[in-house]
């Protein structure tokens, strides 16, 4: 079986002259579909550079990231937005919804990116995902009128609405608190396997650590496969 | 579409106060472009609704109605040449006048030739002709209470006019009435001495051959360069026989460049909003950018967001002033209306919008989606 998330020797060196930092420095790694791995790591060590260049928003300086088989260095701007579009889903830091868009219109907002105006088999896949995360009930509520954790189930319904190959997930329990925080990683881990899909998320939260597959520590732009992790939960 | 509709209903506020500034814009524009058509009708309706391609003036380098003198020659040397249809003397003198009640009254009379081509359908009345010194005045006057068989005394030279028919449309030049008259009751008022000749005694005959200016109808490829030449004349075609009427150009230009300056105005405006409204929106286009959407994606919904908020605010404010103008139509305002010019100044107001709106273009294009990761790269 491939593997769906691929990176092979991926050096991302910021800024230039006096002012360059080394953000990822030869990072490999593989994430299984199905699978869910956690970074662990303090602020400034990398993390949010691994998502910007797993998600093709950053260009590598060197090495090779491929999704799905897919290598998305050689491709071009627009193709890189459609690689997102398609295979890459995102559940971002204070889950960045629409403002003006009500829960289920977030997810449908993913089909019409892709050309195609949302039919009534596309909002019964919105109603089931926003039912599987817990609030069926608020599909037609917009972000305002949400709480946090609220809006955060909304953001991982909405990632996986485009079934796509990788999920890539930023500190999703940043603003919340730890039962809810602890929730939503639960949910995230039970949507991972059950969709089979490759997830990558970066935090600094240790407690949630268990609820992944495997654990990787990120300091310096270096990556590693994580040995404390049982001190870590203690923590 | 998608989010743009979502927008405008859940933004509504402010959504709101840009098409009412849209709506007041369009309103004026519309107001300007009636009062300009307007104020053109009540400068120079009496020359709009002259059956001439061309008028012919004496030769100068700025021609106008009071100040030209064409001689008999120069007239006659037009009658007959290739492409010449038809030739017709007129005078045009400006007066000041009394009406039997003594009301004072500033006036165009204008002599036109027998049977003259010119001489308007009276409405009441009769035609010009069976008097020597009987006149057809138009709409302007007869508002003031002007009937027919009023007298009319030119001032100075002492000239008596009668009403014999009357028009009901105003006819103006330089936002003066005009009075048609006889031709020869015109040469006595503008060349002869003030009372008309002594008793028994008429005018020398030269002062039968002079008049202000030529009418003619010329046909297309008229060699008229040439014939202005040969006859000492220069001729002018409907635009700049327009433009030969005094403060025309200049009122013309001065509405013109409030049209302009709004249009501008508008294009700013619009452009303002939606640049401040895509910085609002800063952080949610690079989440949409994020989820993939394209450049062109973002930048369509965006335009047809500023198309609608363009769209219904100048058809907002377009309504008002037709409401408006229409009530205006009837009274003292020169306003007029024409589908043309509502067409011609709600396109223009859509293209200074949209172009308002694509100021922003760049703004939405240059956006890096990577700000949806919330922290600074």
């Amino acid at each position: 079986m491939s593997k769906s998330l691929t990176t092979e020797h991926v050096t991302l060196i910021l800024g230039d002259g006096a002012s360059e930092v080394t953000a990822l420095d030869d990072v490999c790694f593989e994430i299984d579909a199905g699978e869910m791995v956690a970074v662990l790591g303090p602020s400034g060590a990398g993390k949010s550079s691994l998502l910007a260049v797993c998600g093709g928003l950053r260009t590598p300086t060197s090495g090779r990231i491929s999704i799905d088989g897919v290598d998305i260095n050689q491709a071009s701007g627009s193709e890189r937005t459609k690689i997102r579009r398609e295979r890459i889903g995102f559940v971002f830091q204070q889950s960045n919804l629409v403002p003006s868009l009500t829960s289920v219109d977030q997810l449908l907002l993913l089909v019409h990116l892709r050309g195609r105006r949302p039919g009534a088999t596309d909002r019964e896949r919105a109603m089931r995902l926003l039912d599987e995360v817990g609030i069926a009930d608020k599909a037609n509520r917009r972000p305002g009128e949400l709480s946090g954790g609220e809006r955060q189930r909304v953001g991982i319904a909405r990632a996986f609405m485009s079934e796509p190959k990788i999920l890539l997930v930023d500190e999703p329990t940043s603003m919340l608190d730890r039962n809810r925080g602890r929730q939503i990683v639960e949910l995230l881990a039970r949507e991972c396997h059950e969709h089979s899909v490759a997830t990558l998320m970066v935090t600094h939260d240790h407690s949630i650590l268990d609820l992944a597959d495997r654990v990787l520590e990120i300091s310096d732009g270096r990556l590693a496969e994580a040995t404390t992790i049982d001190t870590a939960v203690n923590a | 579409m998608f989010i743009a509709i979502r927008d405008l209903t859940y933004a509504r506020g402010r959504f709101l106060l840009m098409g009412i500034v849209v709506s007041l814009v369009s309103f004026l524009v519309i107001m300007l472009s009636g009062l300009s058509a307007g104020l053109v009708k009540a400068n120079i309706s009496g020359l709009m609704a002259l059956p001439a391609t061309h008028i012919a003036f004496e030769y100068t380098d700025h021609p106008g109605y009071r100040n030209t003198m064409v001689e008999r020659y120069m007239w006659e040397g037009w009658v007959g040449q290739a492409g010449v249809k038809r030739v017709e003397p007129m005078g045009h003198t400006v007066f000041n006048a009394r009406s039997a009640a003594d009301q004072p009254l500033e006036i165009a009379l204008w002599g036109l030739m027998p049977d003259s081509i010119i001489e308007p359908m009276v409405t009441r009345g009769e035609q010009l002709g069976e008097l020597e010194n009987g006149v057809i005045i138009s709409g302007g006057l007869a508002d003031e209470g002007i009937e027919v068989g009023d007298m009319i005394t030119l001032d100075r030279v002492l000239t008596e006019l009668v009403v014999v028919g009357i028009m009901e449309e105003v006819r103006t030049i330089g936002h003066v009435p005009i009075i048609y008259a006889p031709l020869r009751k015109w040469q006595e008022a503008t060349y002869g001495p003030p009372g008309g000749p002594p008793p028994g005694e008429s005018l020398p005959d030269i002062v039968f051959d002079f008049v202000s200016v030529i009418m003619l109808q010329l046909e297309e490829g008229t060699a008229i360069e040439a014939l202005d030449d040969q006859n000492e004349t220069l001729t002018l075609d409907r635009l700049k026989f327009y433009s030969a009427s005094t403060g025309y150009d200049a009122e013309v230009q001065s509405v013109q460049l409030i049209q302009w300056l709004l249009f501008v105005i508008s294009a700013v405006v619009i452009g303002a909003f939606f640049s401040i409204w895509t910085i609002q929106r800063t952080n949610e286009i690079g989440l949409v950018k994020a989820l993939g959407a394209s450049n062109g994606y973002l930048v369509r919904d965006s335009l047809s967001q500023a198309f609608f908020l363009v769209g219904a605010g100048t058809l907002v404010g377009m309504g008002l002033a037709i409401w408006l103008g229409i009530a205006a139509e009837g009274s003292e305002m020169p306003f007029m209306l024409e589908t043309s010019t509502l067409i011609t100044a709600m396109a223009a107001l859509m293209v200074a919008g949209m172009i308002g709106a694509g100021m922003s273009v760049n703004r939405i294009t240059s956006i890096d989606p990577i700000i949806a990761l919330g922290r600074v790269q």
